[in-house]
């Protein structure tokens, strides 16, 4: 399969300040990546290098096999770009908006656009500054969808849309992969990502730290378990099992998370007398805190890393 | 030619363009208008020769129809507005807008960044270009007012003045493009030019001033008193040469700018 992205040692600096730091992706064709990271981890500024909006300090990058700085106009033809903090000219309608993108792109008056304005409900008659956050951001799918683009690049693409709205873009997207089209889907929300990403990259301070597809880093995370056992127990030999991370004990009550199979915790809880289980099925949520919070250390090493997985 | 994002800054810019188009229309009517009140009040030549009438860009005797069109018109307001026009935009259209997160939208679609510079360059011409004909077209009624001026040296003038707000205005706009942030841009952008115009007003009367004199835009265009005189092929030539390096290296910078 070919890759829609490659980076290889992508890295930015501002002055002293590391925004992006030896970034190494290959984000396969055909798929919704997503990005996640922290506020500041450098998801934007890697957009903006694949958009050639800005120059890498050092290292390099192809999207759809375009060097993206020697082949932006050409790149820019093939991609669709929904930017974070969307910005539009105020005192210009929906309609204006529209059309004018579509004749910088030379498109006919391609049904797309109208199926697309009706799909989600686009206010065009509006000056966009009359227009709630939600409302310029739907201006924004739009524009960035309209020209059947073979890769789409969107930064928090459902900030500021109501549930029904995001539900539809995610079948939007599902759609577009289904055409073979590819999906780049930076966000600081596992919830947004999660639901409809293949596969997935967590940045944090400019570095790749983990990329895996869904199922995997699923697999990866920690279930979190609590039993009550007849009588108190001593948990060493669950500490010991391989995957299992005692959290808390208190007399008969024992609450562990297990990451992968969990058929060797469950012999060792059988064997101490339970009268009560209770699990909770595995959490992305819980793998990415541990990725997002300052100095913590990740759950699991058996993901795949920036620096050799790759 | 491609001319979209030329024709989204002038709609961007309509309301601003008409405004100082019509208000430094209507201000030279006026000034058109009163000339025969002052055409025979020669008290106010004496009063062009004192340094502080050099500041305000007078030159000459104020009551002859050339030197009160450049005493009222040409050798001040006429720049201070064109440049207010044109150094605000060249601040506004390439850092202002990448401030404001519009530029990014149009650096993303297929268009080179030179062409978007030419587009946003030929933008701030048609706005210039606007600026100065409403003059022109006030300043030919003078007739009508007992004030005739030769239609060479005011074809003249009104060319070199539009090459003026373009140099300025490319300069901003290349300041701004190299990262400095729309403030920044036109802060430096009007300092230049301040400090242009005092260099060529002022050396009609401190004399050690004189040859430095040559370094400025405003002597070359409108401060050498050129509606009376007309504008010589050098002059041309030097304003045609300033605007061209200007936008050289407008062109270049936004090559290089990295965008938000």
């Amino acid at each position: 399969m070919s890759s829609a992205i490659e980076t290889v040692g992508l890295s930015k600096h501002y002055g002293s300040r590391v925004a992006v730091d030896q970034l190494s992706l290959r984000i396969e064709a055909g798929q919704v990546f997503g990005f996640l990271g922290p506020n500041g981890a450098g998801k934007s500024t890697t957009i903006r290098m694949l958009l050639a909006l800005q120059r890498p300090t050092r290292g390099s990058a192809t999207v759809l096999g375009l060097d993206t700085t020697a082949r932006s106009v050409e790149l820019h033809r093939r991609v669709g770009y929904l930017p974070g903090d969307l910005a539009l000219y105020p005192r210009l309608t929906g309609r204006q908006h529209i059309d004018w993108f579509r004749e910088a792109r030379g498109l006919a008056d391609d049904p797309l656009i109208g199926e697309l304005i009706e799909r989600f409900q686009v206010v065009v008659d509006r000056q966009v500054h009359k227009l709630s956050k939600g409302n310029r951001q739907k201006i924004g799918i739009v524009l960035a969808f309209m020209h059947r683009p073979e890769l789409l690049i969107l930064d928090e693409p459902t900030s500021g849309l109501d549930p029904l709205v995001q539900r539809e873009f995610g079948n939007l997207l599902r759609e577009t992969v289904g055409e073979g089209r590819t999906v780049f889907l930076s966000s600081h929300e596992l919830d947004e990502v999660q639901r409809v990403a293949d596969e997935i990259a967590i940045i944090k301070d400019g570095r790749l730290v983990a990329q895996d597809s869904v199922e995997r880093l699923r697999a990866a995370s920690p279930r979190k378990l609590e039993v009550h056992f007849r009588r108190p127990v001593d948990p060493a030999s669950l500490r010991a099992c391989p995957g299992v991370k005692v959290t808390t004990v208190d007399g008969a009550y024992v609450a562990l998370d297990v990451i992968g199979d969990i058929g060797p915790a469950l012999k060792l809880i059988a064997d101490d007398d339970p009268v009560d289980l209770s699990a909770r099925p595995a959490d992305l949520d819980e793998l990415f805190l541990s990725y997002y919070q300052p100095g913590a250390t990740p759950h699991s090493d058996t993901l795949r890393s920036g620096s050799d997985g790759h | 030619m491609d001319t979209k994002v030329l024709r989204l800054d002038l709609t961007l810019r309509r309301r601003s363009t008409v405004g100082y188009t019509v208000g430094m229309a209507l201000y030279t009517l006026a000034v058109v208008a009163l000339y025969p009140s002052f055409k025979n009040t020669t008290s106010l030549d004496s009063l062009a020769k004192s340094s502080a009438a050099a500041l305000f860009g007078v030159e000459g005797p104020l009551t002859s129809p050339g030197g009160w069109l450049n005493g009222n018109i040409y050798g001040n307001l006429l720049p201070l507005i064109m440049l207010l026009l044109t150094i605000g935009y060249g601040a506004a259209c390439l850092a202002g807008q990448d401030e404001d997160g519009t530029l990014a939208l149009i650096a993303t679609l297929p268009i080179g960044r030179r062409t978007i510079v030419l587009q946003k360059a030929s933008a701030m011409l048609a706005q210039a270009v606007a600026l100065a004909l409403g003059v022109t077209v006030c300043v030919l009624v003078g007739p009508a007012f007992q004030l005739h001026v030769g239609i060479g040296p005011l074809i003249g003038v009104t060319v070199t003045s539009v090459f003026l707000g373009l140099t300025f205005g490319l300069i901003t706009m290349a300041i701004g493009a190299s990262g400095a942030g729309r403030g920044a841009a036109l802060g430096v952008g009007a300092t230049i030019a301040a400090a242009s115009y005092l260099l060529s007003s002022l050396a009609t009367s401190i004399h050690w001033l004189r040859p430095v004199r040559y370094i400025s835009a405003f002597y070359w265009s409108v401060g050498n008193n050129q509606i009376s005189h007309g504008v010589s092929v050098a002059e041309f030539a030097v304003m045609i040469l300033a605007t061209a390096g200007a936008l050289l290296t407008a062109v270049i910078s936004f090559r290089r700018a990295d965008l938000n």
